[in-house]
This record gives structure tokens, C-alpha cells and sequence, in this order.
């Protein structure tokens, strides 16, 4: 018969399950990607292999297909992927697994009653990437490469919401360039531009992982600090500030020294808000820079 | 203009549906529980038969004391045929992001807003599979699913519009209430049948008194 | 047998259905009620032999009812008629005093089933007495 062998030329991963998660059929499609062979995994429980799937999540899903006979789906927003898979396509740097969108479905015999299920895989990675892309031209700021205020704007208020929701501390730097405009002034935009870019690698580069940069206005950044109290804050701000001083920028042939001024917020329980913590963030920046700038000040409370 | 619908069932005819609708969504409750540790309770349905030029105006006059909603939508398809809507108070995404389990190391990588989105998806894909499939089993008969789509967030109650509709059809609408009382949450589900259904419904009612003459 | 059935359901189309579950070689005396109060009233006026109850049912639902019937009679013989059967469920129907759940959509076996499970209890408390 030929029917059956669309399965295993078709571009999409498909795998049978039993009701109690052994792997009754393994596509050509899986067979490639996974490296396993179908021999070596049917008549095994999934989870065999792929320990990472036995959540609650998965199984509720399961259990509602085999019991309800709807339809699961796993969508590359959420899961991103439910077979670790290495990426195939040119998009390998963005990502280091293959972005998949996953259905879960029933099989039915010839008495309509449910007897397996089954989980269709498709690699979405091209259009995850293209997405991204979209995404991080909205969110990026061209010249520094650093975060954009539209992104500060959608992600603060979401920071905040993982604070009030499970308590995590979140801090705030708002600096910017001590006499930026007598830089503009006397070597010309150009080479502000340059000192904006200069700045802004140095300080990225002294963040940790999870900390964000962005580019707030002309020369002012702020940097977003989850997970992050007021100690650590000033310390990251200090560490800023210092590597900055110590930095020169080249500008044609000369060598331009910046300072900034750092101002530390954190957010507090009783005002959990964006607003809050930008204002006290800012109100720290303010006296920094009119007690002498190139220095870090942090406010603890309103 | 509305016209007078004719009438789509008789009263013996609504009466079996009724009774499909009680044990479909009984049945719904009871798997929920036992199978999937999701307890929800259904109320007895209600089934109104409306013009589609109605369906904004029942819909909204039954969720009014909601203020702000969250609405899921599916479509499903099998011979009997049409779309559910899911409507929520605004506040159900956080509230049952616990439902499906904790948050796994994926899950944890997220924003908020996505992941309340994306849960209320998910349980709104179990939900409403779990309502249409009993149905459809007791009708002898088979759905398939479009993914589920998140129609509003966190929107006043008035975004149910007249243009979600198909103005030219009948609907069958089917309304429970449910309610997750560990989690404090209710909401409606409004399960609207497009016209096409209607012929096979009224013979599919017929076949499931056939089963016991 | 010439048992007498008091059939306790909201739903019209339930109460036939039930109906033409039964056995057809016995012969039954039937009497129907829509909600549970209604369903109190005949059990005091008839004493039918063998109660089957719905659970949702508006004005006095099942659960109630059940305590209501066997409030009056201690060894009423009810059997519960729901779709909704989560162990919960059956626990508290259980306690209240029913003999047993038959599930809903009804098979003619399982009805059978439930009327001989009737029969014992009914000959338990008759040699009781």
C-alpha cells in the first residue's frame, strides 16, 4: 500500500502514543532529528528519553485528549519546544534548539472509541526567528544597540507585576552622561554618537545576564535590575560608574574621558508601581548630578 | 426587520436536547475531576434559540455583572458545528496559572502577561473540549478543534460586539455557568451553533431516543 | 413483581427514558414528580417501593430530597440517577442515606443491575421486620 508512507516522507514529526505513554509509532521526521531510531523507542515509555516532558502540564494535556478527544496544542510562544531538537535551518545562532508548535490529538478504532494519541511536531523556527527579529527592531535603539524605551515601557510593568505576584525585588539605575552637550559641542555629533555607543558597550558589559540596558532619552539609559535589592543595586552602579571614568573614548584621534551620574532606586512593597520607581530613580539621578556628578546616589525611599 | 424565526425544534425535540445538555455537561464535571484533578462545576446548562442579530445582546445582558472580561474563543467541527466563547472576569489568568501545574523551568523564562494569556488558552482548551466532546459523544459524533484564540484581554464587558457574528444564521446558544471554586473563579460558556448543524442536530436528538425504544 | 417506582427528575425526557430501561417481562406501578418537593409529597401519600433521584433539580434539589424521604422513612430505598459521577460526589450521596448511583446516559443492564440491588434491600429491611 503507498498511503502509509506520506508519514514518513511528510516535513512534519509524528509520533503515536498509547493511553499510558509508550511510543507506538516514530516517523522518519523524529528518526532525524532526534538521532534515535523508531526501534530504539517504541515499546518504551517517552518519557524514557525525554524525562523533560513528565510535567503536570503534559500529562493534564494527555489525559484531556484521551478522555475528551479534543485537540492540544503547544504553541512555540509558551513551550517553545517539547523535543529537545537542534536547530537545522541558518537561524542556528538565534536560537539553540529547534523552535517547534506541537498538536496533540486522539486515534480512534473503527468503534469511534479513543485508543492512542498522537503529537505532531513542526519546526517554526524561521517564523520564531523572523518574529524575534520584528520584535527587537521595535524594542532596540539602532545606534547603541541597547533596549529602547518601548520596551521599558511593556516590560516594567510586567517586572512589577512578577514583584507584587511573588514577592521578587527589583531595582532601578537611571544614569546618564555628565556635560554630554559640551562633548556635542566641542568634537561635533559624530563623535557624541560615538560616545553614546562607547558608554553604552562599556556599561552592557559590566552587567550581569539578566540585567537590562536602555536607551531612555538622548544620553540618558537606565538599567533594569530584576531579582535585585538596593545593595546590589549600588554596587552594579558603583562598579558602572567606575569603569566608565576609567574608559576613553576614540574620537578620530583623540581620546575623550566621560563621567556619569548614577542614580539607584528599588521597588517598594507599599507603592509597587512603574511610576514610583522610575520617579525615585530619577529623583536619585537628580541629586547626583547636582552634588558634583560622577557619583552614584541611591534613594531608598520617597 | 428581524423576522420570526421558524420554529427549529419541537418541544419534545428541545426537551431531549436539554436532557443531552445535562448529562453531556454532568459528564464534562465528573472527567474534569476524576481524570484530570481540575474541579470545576457546571451549572445545568440553559439553551436559547436566537437570531444572530441577538447573540451580542443575550450574551451581554448575561455576563453583565462581569466588569472588565477576558474572552476564549474555539471553533469546532464535526457535524454539529460552531464556535465556543469562553468569558472571564479579568483577573482568571492569574488565578489559574496554578491550575496546569507549577511553573516549570520553561514556563518561568516568560512574562507575566504571557503566561496568564497563554494559560487561560490552555484551560480554556480543556474546557471547552471537555463540553463539546461529551456532547458529541453522546451524539455520536466527532470534533475537531481550531487552536484556541485569546478575542479580548482585559477589556470592558461592552467589547462582545455585534460584529463577532455571523448576522445572517440561527444559533443554538447553550450557556453554563462554571465556576473553579478552589481557585474563586466564574465565568460563562456560550456554545453557538451555526445553522448548518441545526438539520443533523434534530436527527441526532431523534437517534439518541432511538437507543432506548 | 408489581413493585411500585417513584421516578424523581426535572427532565421529562430523563423520567421516559428511565422508563423504558426498565425490565419489560416485570410489571411496575409508576409515579414521576419534577423537583423534590413535589417528590416528598408522593412518597408520604403512595410509599413507593423504590425512589430514583436526579441530583439537579430546581426548589428542593436531590441531595436534599433524599434527606427529606429518609427523614420521614429511614428505610426508603433510593437510588441516585446522575451523569456527574466524581467520587465526591458519590461519598456524599452515599452519606445522605441513597443505596447506590446508576449512571447517566442509562443502559437496560444497568438499570436491571440496580433494581435487583433494590430487590435485596427491600427483602433486608421486609425480613427485618
Amino acid at each position: 500500500m503507498i498511503s502509509p508512507r506520506i508519514f514518513e516522507v511528510i516535513n512534519i514529526g509524528l509520533v503515536i502514543l498509547d493511553p499510558d505513554l509508550t511510543v507506538r509509532h516514530w516517523n522518519r521526521w523524529m528518526e532525524l532529528h532526534s538521532g534515535i531510531p523508531e526501534a530504539g523507542i517504541v515499546g518504551k515509555s517517552l518519557f524514557d528519553h525525554y524525562p523533560g516532558l513528565n510535567t503536570t502540564r503534559f500529562t493534564k494535556n494527555c489525559k484531556s485528549v484521551l478522555t475528551f478527544g479534543n485537540f492540544c496544542f503547544f504553541s512555540q510562544k509558551l513551550h517553545r519546544w517539547l523535543f529537545p531538537f537542534k536547530p537545522v535551518t541558518s537561524f542556528s545562532g538565534m536560537f539553540d534548539r529547534m523552535q517547534q508548535s506541537c498538536t496533540m490529538g486522539p486515534l480512534r478504532d473503527d468503534g469511534n472509541a479513543i485508543r492512542q494519541l498522537f503529537i505532531s511536531v513542526q519546526d517554526v523556527t524561521e517564523v520564531a526567528a523572523y518574529e524575534r527579529r520584528l520584535v527587537e527592531l521595535n524594542t532596540r535603539d539602532p545606534l547603541t544597540g541597547s533596549f529602547n524605551r518601548r520596551f521599558l515601557d511593556s516590560r516594567l510593568p510586567d517586572e512589577c507585576e512578577r514583584h507584587k505576584r511573588y514577592g521578587r525585588p527589583l531595582s532601578l539605575l537611571m544614569w546618564d552622561i555628565d556635560h554630554f552637550k559640551r562633548v556635542n559641542d566641542t568634537h561635533g555629533h559624530q563623535c557624541g554618537d560615538e560616545v553614546l555607543k562607547s558608554v553604552a558597550a562599556v556599561v552592557g558589559s559590566e552587567l550581569r545576564l539578566t540585567d537590562m540596558l536602555i536607551r531612555y532619552g538622548g544620553e540618558e539609559f537606565c538599567c533594569l535590575l530584576p531579582e535585585t535589592r538596593m545593595d546590589t543595586a549600588i554596587s552594579v552602579a558603583e562598579r558602572i560608574r567606575a569603569c566608565v571614568e576609567a574608559h576613553s573614548v576614540k574620537c578620530g584621534d583623540e581620546a575623550i574621558r566621560i563621567t556619569i551620574s548614577v542614580g539607584v532606586g528599588e521597588l517598594d512593597s507599599d507603592s509597587p508601581y512603574q511610576e514610583a520607581l522610575i520617579a525615585l530613580a530619577d529623583k536619585a539621578l537628580y541629586e547626583a548630578k547636582t552634588s558634583g556628578r560622577n557619583r552614584v546616589v541611591a534613594q531608598p525611599h520617597a | 426587520m428581524s423576522r420570526q424565526p421558524e420554529p427549529i425544534f419541537t418541544a419534545n425535540e428541545r426537551d431531549i436536547l436539554q436532557e443531552v445538555m445535562n448529562i453531556g455537561f454532568g459528564k464534562a464535571s465528573a472527567d474534569l475531576a476524576e481524570v484530570i484533578d481540575i474541579y470545576v462545576v457546571l451549572s445545568v446548562p440553559e439553551v436559547a434559540l436566537l437570531d444572530a442579530s441577538e447573540l451580542a445582546g443575550y450574551i451581554g445582558g448575561e455576563i453583565r455583572d462581569f466588569e472588565r472580561i477576558s474572552v476564549v474563543e474555539q471553533s469546532f467541527m464535526g457535524r454539529f458545528q460552531g464556535v465556543a466563547l469562553l468569558i472571564f472576569p479579568s483577573e482568571a489568568g492569574r488565578k489559574l496559572i496554578s491550575i496546569l501545574g507549577q511553573e516549570d523551568e520553561q514556563t518561568a523564562l516568560h512574562s507575566v502577561a504571557l503566561l496568564e494569556r497563554e494559560t487561560l488558552m490552555e484551560v480554556g482548551n480543556i474546557l471547552i473540549g471537555a463540553c463539546v466532546g461529551k456532547l458529541a459523544e453522546l451524539l455520536d459524533d466527532q470534533i475537531a478543534y481550531s487552536p484556541p484564540r485569546v478575542l479580548v484581554e482585559d477589556d470592558p464587558r461592552e467589547t462582545v460586539t455585534r460584529d463577532m457574528f455571523n448576522p445572517d444564521s440561527t444559533a443554538i446558544v447553550m450557556r453554563t455557568l462554571f465556576s473553579f471554586e478552589n481557585e474563586n473563579i466564574s465565568g460563562y460558556l456560550f456554545l453557538i451553533t451555526r445553522n448548518e448543524s441545526i438539520a443533523w442536530m434534530v436527527s441526532a436528538l431523534h437517534s439518541f431516543m432511538e437507543r432506548y425504544e | 413483581m408489581g413493585r411500585t417506582l417513584l421516578i424523581v427528575d426535572d427532565s421529562p425526557i430523563a423520567r421516559k427514558i428511565l422508563i423504558r430501561c426498565l425490565p419489560p417481562d416485570e410489571t411496575f406501578r409508576i409515579l414521576e414528580a419534577g423537583n423534590g418537593e413535589i417528590a416528598l409529597k408522593v412518597y408520604q401519600a403512595e410509599r413507593p417501593d423504590i425512589t430514583f433521584m436526579d441530583l439537579t433539580m430546581p426548589v428542593v434539589d436531590g441531595f436534599q430530597s433524599i434527606v427529606d424521604i429518609r427523614r420521614f422513612d429511614p428505610e426508603a430505598v433510593i437510588i441516585v440517577a446522575t451523569a456527574d459521577i466524581q467520587t465526591k460526589t458519590l461519598f456524599r450521596v452515599l452519606d445522605a442515606g441513597a443505596l447506590m448511583v446508576l449512571k447517566k446516559p442509562m443502559s437496560r443492564e444497568a438499570v436491571k443491575d440496580a433494581l435487583e440491588k433494590a430487590e435485596e434491600a427491600l427483602k433486608d429491611s421486609e425480613r427485618r421486620r
